[in-house]
């Protein structure tokens, strides 16, 4: 069967080593790995720090995914909560939306949490639990913002679970506030989700710059700042290319121009900043941004030099999702490593397009296959490091192949030049780590040797 | 006593672990094995990166990765492709077909679908089974249990064996329940061998799942017992169950083959050591191993030593059934005030305990732990411990806070040993802490 949903990208030639990439492939029985619509959904989501984020479903939805990701908050912890109507079977039976109603009263008045977000499950989509009325009453009853988010499982990749978040957020929450009278207004900073703090660092960069970030969408964010997302003047999409819908609209409906761009690498985060004050139409802002990025690039030059020594010439292989996939490649670039295997399995055509523009002819581009495919170029192209999700973190532990998590579980922020200065010294500290030799030599008695004399 | 609930209409904090997740835990003792599970990506994605996140190795798990079409339509269709797939790819030589709560809706069935499967390719030589898990009953421990009990009915039913089989009665079926640990599994099964017997342990998480140097990546698992080994196993001539979730599957065998059976409640501290090495001794004529000798006044010095850290200290333990039953009577030992007990569903055996144990969520642990010295759970309940300001002490599944908890032994004198020194080790860091703060705020 065809996917259900056909992407909104537009499939344009690229490069022409380049794979094509069917824009919404129908993940295979039997050799699929990562995540469902729900669980993209949650990672947009649950970032937004102070709101109740509750799972209408069996146990498991929420039960083996709360706590599970490095996004981080500055303060209110209630989205760490993990909340779920916990269905039995009866309630399958008798119908889940009594519960619902009650467990929305019960987080209402126990947490008084700014807003409520439900999100559907594969089992209350199949049994046709009307979600939106349920929230809709709940809204009009409590006062409370109470959204419903239909991304149930079933419906497909991680990525669409994403821009359905991005749509709940467009439906529900954008818009329907006004900022304080002395919020100065900036850039909604799309799709950085604070993951190990990266967001900190943006922020403060931004900060020096003197460039304002109105909402965060949604890392370390507070509901009520997406609220009044309308009123920014500018969107930069970060790192999560499902969220272009949700800039698009915002463009169209309340004409707040978007550019897309990184923090990956210091080349990619003064273009970011570039493109802020241009579009912010700020002739001061721009002299204060090229003064910025031009005293940081030379500090991290600086600082890069010793690592850059240790890591030119070193080969990575580079297998994660979306957007990471080309501008992680441009990071890596500038510290003199070279990119010669990536996955290409979430991206989408422009991303691949993106990919196909940074790195050389000899790269081994990695449309599916999970971690065998992933060790097997590791091992032809002779890499020196892998650098992926956690997922594949053991596989390479197992192959004794130095690795790098990049993914949303992750502990360490790569954003900025700050970021990339970390990602040098990790590099340089897992390459050099003495546990590779130690690991590779055999014991003692496994070792040919004249008997021991005495 | 009695079983009892918080009423709230939410689940807040869920203590509670999807079956599914039980069902690959066991499947990751058995060599060579490759657990499917027949829902969406996500029923599949969050188990393994959990597991991989606890155990800190690659987890052998496939997907039927359904999407809502193919519920509507035709369900299995991508289970046959999963099949043919890991099949023809990666050869098996078990495979574990495991029902979610979207198949059991959706009224999906697998069940007969398998077996025209298995007669259509004349799959001989492996071992595939279909287990029900959906996550509205049960826990982890249930899962991990019926996956065993189904693993032993196909494996009773391709062995052929009804009543007529030869029996060895040197050799000992060791069915080691959900909680306990690769390194518990491995110390329960040299407790046994000791006394000179053969242990088949069924599942055996203690060489997949302990940590090894193979290279050469498989999909499937690495470690863990052979069928070989598994269809040896109809041999034994006796069962051990530790952990009551694994009366069942002990009774399966008992009830097929009339292998005899003794099930071990708990294992964990001095009375369940004593008694299991008194078994041993008794069956087998040995005499205990002086090593066991040994630690059994390395733990009672140990204790003797640690009273004074437990005097007047209380103590919240949130466990999987089987798991709390067994800590409880390790803290019955140490003479600590139990607090609250909670657990994720009830058993039998917890409703058998003598003490009160409550059925819930981690926001029912701070309720009713509320003062309490020292919290026991997995690592969800480290937020918890912190509101209530108790130590916070790593236990049962999952724990990513601390490196090596897979390896850590709770079993025997030893294990005990090491829990005690542990737990007071905490209650004294945190005594040390609270002083230095009264200090600093003279």
């Amino acid at each position: 069967m065809d996917p259900v949903r056909h992407d909104e990208f537009d499939s344009q030639a690229c490069g022409s080593i380049a794979p094509k990439v069917k824009a919404c492939p129908r993940p295979k029985p039997g050799e699929a790995a990562g995540g469902c619509s729900f669980d993209g959904a949650q990672i947009t989501l649950l970032p937004i720090m102070d709101a109740a984020h509750l799972v209408h479903g069996p146990v498991a939805c929420a039960g083996n995914s709360w706590e599970s990701r490095g996004t981080l908050s500055s303060g209110p912890s209630l989205s760490q909560y993990g909340f779920a109507t916990d269905l039995t079977d009866s309630d399958i039976i008798f119908g889940g939306e009594k519960k619902l109603k009650d467990s929305i009263d019960y987080i209402a008045g126990r947490f008084a949490p700014p807003a409520i977000f439900v999100y559907s499950t594969c089992v209350t989509a199949l049994t046709g639990e009307d979600l939106d009325s349920v929230c809709k009453e709940a809204a009009e009853r409590l006062g409370l913002p109470v959204i419903p988010v239909n991304s149930p499982g079933f419906v497909g990749s991680k990525n669409l679970g994403n821009r359905l978040a991005g749509e709940a957020l467009l439906q529900y929450v954008i818009g329907t506030g006004e900022p304080e009278p002395e919020t100065v207004m900036g850039v909604n900073l799309i799709g950085e989700y604070n993951i190990a703090g990266e967001m900190w660092d943006i922020e403060r960069l931004m900060g020096s710059a003197g460039i304002a970030v109105t909402s965060r969408i949604t890392g370390d964010a507070r509901y009520k700042e997406i609220t009044w997302a309308h009123r920014a003047k500018v969107n930069m999409v970060v790192c999560s290319r499902a969220l272009l819908g949700l800039a698009r609209e915002m463009e169209g409906r309340y004409g707040i121009p978007f550019f897309e761009g990184s923090f990956y690498g210091a080349k990619e985060t003064t273009y970011s900043l570039r493109q802020m004050a241009y579009l912010m139409n700020d002739r001061e802002m721009e002299r204060r941004v090229d003064r910025l990025t031009e005293r940081e690039e030379s500090r991290l030059s600086q600082e890069l030099r010793p690592y850059r020594k240790l890591l030119k010439g070193k080969r990575a292989v580079l297998y994660t999702g979306g957007v990471k996939s080309w501008s992680v490649i441009s990071a890596l670039k500038e510290l003199g490593v070279q990119v010669v295997g990536v996955g290409t399995n979430k991206s989408t055509q422009d991303d691949v397009r993106r990919i196909a523009d940074r790195v050389g002819d000899d790269t081994e581009y990695i449309p599916e296959g999970g971690a065998s495919r992933i060790i097997k170029t590791v091992r032809e192209r002779k890499a020196d490091i892998m650098i992926a999700g956690g997922r594949n973190m053991y596989v390479a532990m197992k192959e004794q192949i130095p690795f790098i998590d990049i993914n949303q579980e992750r502990h360490k922020a790569y954003a900025g030049y700050e970021g990339l200065l970390r990602l040098a010294k990790e590099l340089a500290y897992s390459l050099g780590n003495p546990i590779w030799k130690l690991a590779a030599s055999p014991a003692p008695w496994d070792k040919e040797a004249p008997p021991y004399d005495r | 006593m009695t079983v009892n609930r918080r009423k709230k209409p939410v689940s807040v904090n869920p203590l509670k672990i999807g079956q599914s997740l039980g069902a690959v835990l066991a499947l990751q003792g058995c060599y060579r094995a490759m657990p499917l599970i027949h829902g969406a990506q996500g029923c599949s994605a969050f188990p393994k990166a959990l597991l991989t996140r606890h155990f800190r190795e690659p987890i052998a798990l496939q997907t039927s990765a359904l999407q809502e079409m193919d519920v509507i339509f035709d369900a299995n269709r991508n289970l046959e492709e999963a099949l043919n797939l890991v099949l023809s790819k990666h050869r098996p030589d078990i495979i574990g077909i495991i029902g979610t709560e979207l198949t059991d809706v959706a009224g999906v069935d697998y069940q007969n679908m398998l077996k025209s499967y298995k007669r259509e390719r004349n799959m001989r030589g492996g071992l595939a089974f279909t287990v029900v898990l959906p996550d509205f009953r049960g826990s982890l421990e249930s899962g991990f249990s019926a996956t065993v009990e189904s693993m032993i009915d196909e494996m009773i039913q391709q062995a052929g064996h009804r009543g007529a089989r030869s029996v060895n009665s040197r050799q000992i079926t060791l069915l080691p329940g959900s909680f306990l640990t690769p390194a518990d599994v491995m110390e329960l099964k040299e407790m046994i061998s000791s006394f000179g017997f053969e242990v088949i342990a069924l599942p055996d998480i203690s060489t997949s799942l302990s940590g090894h140097l193979l290279t050469g990546f498989s999909p499937l698992t690495r470690g863990g017992v052979p069928l070989d080994s598994m269809l040896q196993s109809l041999q034994s001539g006796l069962t051990i169950a530790v952990g009551g979730s694994m009366e069942r599957p002990a009774r399966r065998l008992h009830n097929a083959l009339g292998t005899p059976y003794k099930v071990f409640e708990g294992a964990m501290g001095l009375k369940a050591t004593d008694e299991l090495l008194h078994f041993l001794h008794q069956i087998s004529g040995e005499p205990v191993p002086l090593r066991y000798c040994w630690q059994r006044e390395n733990l009672l010095d140990s204790m003797l030593d640690a009273h004074f850290q437990f005097a007047g200290m209380s103590v919240l333990a949130a466990l999987e059934p089987d798991h709390l039953y067994s800590v409880s009577g390790w803290l019955e030992e140490l003479g600590v005030e139990q607090k609250a007990l909670l657990t994720s569903f009830e058993t039998p055996l917890v409703a058998g305990m003598e003490r009160e144990v409550w059925v819930g969520d981690l926001d029912d642990a701070e309720v009713l732990g509320k003062g309490a010295d020292l919290w026991i759970s997995n690592s969800h309940g480290i937020a918890g411990a912190k509101r209530v300001s108790a130590a916070f002490l790593a236990a049962g599944f999952p724990v990513w806070s601390e490196l090596g908890a897979y390896m850590s032994v709770s079993v025997g004198y030893r294990g005990a040993m090491e829990w005690s020194n542990r737990a007071g080790n905490l209650i004294m860091q945190r005594e040390a802490g609270s002083r230095e703060s009264s200090v600093r705020h003279r």
